[in-house]
């Protein structure tokens, strides 16, 4: 191949003539990221260590582990990482739950026009504004929301369910926002699956179920841990969800880091939440990672 | 065509649950702002254009969609060049820090939006240049959380790119740069364009980490509706809610055409 390219090029370093330096392509990105990724990032780290000063921003450079003692002796706190990463396990579960069938539906439909016709619904269910499509679930599951007004209008309840501010509320509203990056991390691993391997064990005898069971979907476990993940760190990031469908009431991470800066104005406590915060993110994705390499034998 | 393993039943009825569960909140928003009355109601009262006359009249809510707009055209064009330039990097290097920089780039996704937002506002007090609650700040972040969707996109347009078009072009006489924009780009716009659409999308839509950073005279669309929702369910932020649901359709069905939406899904 390089050895074409000389003949034709005839230059002295030919293959330099032909593909030229790549490297300045990067250097804008790189700048960009390390002024206003990483450098924030450190800065927010290394606020978390300093003695906290209420209404003061400005690094004081005075050494302590004061912030996050704070939090791991307060039960206000650590009940709160513990809430963050309860929640986030059960929308995790249930958007696998609910989310596994309809990628599956969308993989393996022999109709090509409703698989993209699904496939352009779940998407644009993604980029909607969060905001706009929690509006339609405060709209409906309000004390006077659709769902409480229809149930007492045919008589089915008397007092309206309390299915809004509150966890029950937080956990259906993260699993709105979040199904569809698990649905779109499923079907690109269904689809991967070869279909003659399951209709060859149903042609040779096995049940539906028992297809699915061992063909399906170990083999669409890379799919599975790339959602679960999305998921789980989408879900314990989130603070408008928290805030709305729990209407403060239920206290994640988010919020606290929120309350901290906004109503109390202490920098420094705030970005240790935060830190803690994003430690639990990285923590799942180490632990991806490492199942990841466990069970599914590098096919990712 | 007789399907050997068709798909269950229980797949298809859970399927319908979930798409109830995608698409009801989104129909909710649409009746709400065409609603006639001042509440929804189930059965609807009617249907009038009051809270779409309401919108464009709004002090509130159609300057911040404008914001939005903005916000969002700056951010695609900013991050389409620096993402297209990584793209190219990504895929031709053979250098070892490439990995690296993959690993850099993705990172603000998996960065809750919040922590990435409280990260920069301490980090624009610090250095003092005037970037805290600014426009530029809160562009400067939509950027960074954009990147890595249009790297994605665009590098997986450049993988199937046949590499020895543009060498020849080169070995014809042609500069790398009208190498690139008379042969390479025209082969990749498709997957360029769908990076900038889902880029323009995502900073439209972002909510989290314009928290920390929106000031309140330049409100985006999203921290306009958060605050309205605090208070009550202002049929207002509906209406212009139908306009930001029809934008988001729109281009993704556009993207849809540009790109085969199933070769994005496909694992490489």
């Amino acid at each position: 191949m390089a050895d074409t390219a000389i003949s034709i090029g005839g230059g002295r370093r030919p293959r330099r003539v032909l593909r030229p330096a790549l490297w300045w392509l990067v250097v804008p990105a790189v700048l960009f990221l390390l002024l206003f990724f990483l450098i924030p990032v450190a800065s927010l780290f290394a606020i978390s260590f300093d003695k906290t000063a209420s209404g003061v921003i400005t690094f004081q450079g005075d050494f302590t582990l004061d912030n996050f003692q704070r939090i791991f002796s307060r039960a206000l706190y650590f009940e709160a990482i513990g809430r963050s990463v309860g929640i986030g396990a059960v929308v995790t579960v249930i958007c696998l739950i609910i989310g596994y069938p309809l990628a599956f539906v969308i993989a393996r439909t022999l109709r090509p026009g409703a698989a993209t016709l699904l496939t352009i619904l779940v998407l644009s269910a993604l980029q909607l504004d969060m905001v706009i499509r929690l509006y339609g679930m405060m709209v409906l599951m309000g004390d006077n929301g659709i769902i409480n007004t229809v149930l007492m209008g045919v008589g089915a309840i008397d007092r309206p369910l309390p299915l809004m501010y509150n966890i029950f509320g937080v956990i259906v509203g993260l699993v709105q926002v979040t199904l569809p990056f698990m649905i779109l991390s499923l079907i690109g691993a269904i689809k991967s699956i070869n279909p003659s391997l399951e209709e060859a064990a149903r042609s040779l005898g096995s049940t539906r179920w028992h297809v699915m069971r061992t063909i399906t979907w170990p083999l669409s476990l890379p799919g599975v841990y790339a959602g679960t993940l999305l998921v789980f760190a989408l879900a314990i990031s989130s603070y408008v969800v928290p805030a709305l469908m729990g209407g403060w009431k239920v206290i994640t991470l988010p919020i606290h880091i929120y309350q901290q800066i906004a109503e109390v104005g202490r920098w420094q406590f705030g970005a240790a939440i935060a830190s803690i915060l994003f430690v639990t993110a990285m923590m799942a994705m180490a632990l991806y990672i490492l199942a990841l390499r466990r069970n599914a034998g590098g096919r990712v | 065509m007789h399907d050997v393993n068709p798909i269950p039943m229980t797949f298809k009825l859970v399927s319908a649950v979930a798409l109830v569960i995608l698409l009801v909140p989104v129909l909710v928003v649409v009746m709400a702002g065409l609603n006639s009355g001042d509440f929804l109601t189930f059965p609807p009262e009617g249907v009038s254009l009051r809270w779409v006359i309401s919108f464009f009249r709004s002090k509130i809510f159609l300057p911040a969609f404008g914001v939005s707009f903005g916000l969002a055209l700056l951010t695609t064009l900013i991050s389409t060049v620096l993402g297209t330039m990584t793209a190219i990097f990504l895929t031709r290097s053979k250098s070892r820090v490439k990995e690296l920089l993959r690993g850099i780039i993705v990172l603000p996704v998996v960065l809750p939006g919040v922590v990435l937002g409280l990260a920069l506002y301490i980090f624009y007090v610090w250095t003092g240049v005037g970037l805290a609650r600014s426009f530029w700040g809160l562009l400067i972040g939509h950027v960074l959380v954009t990147l890595p969707f249009i790297v994605a996109t665009i590098t997986a347009s450049l993988v199937d790119f046949d590499l020895s078009v543009e060498e020849a072009a080169r070995s014809l006489g042609a500069t790398p740069w009208q190498a690139f924009r008379k042969v390479t780009l025209p082969i990749i716009a498709p997957g360029v364009s769908a990076g900038t659409i889902f880029a323009f999308i995502i900073s439209f839509g972002q909510f989290e980490l314009t928290l920390f950073l929106s000031t309140p005279d330049i409100q985006t669309l999203p921290i306009a509706i958060y605050t309205s929702l605090r208070y009550a369910f202002e049929p207002t932020a509906a209406a212009a809610g139908i306009f930001a649901i029809a934008l988001v359709i729109t281009s993704t069905l556009v993207a849809s055409r540009l790109v085969n939406i199933k070769n994005l899904l496909n694992r490489r």
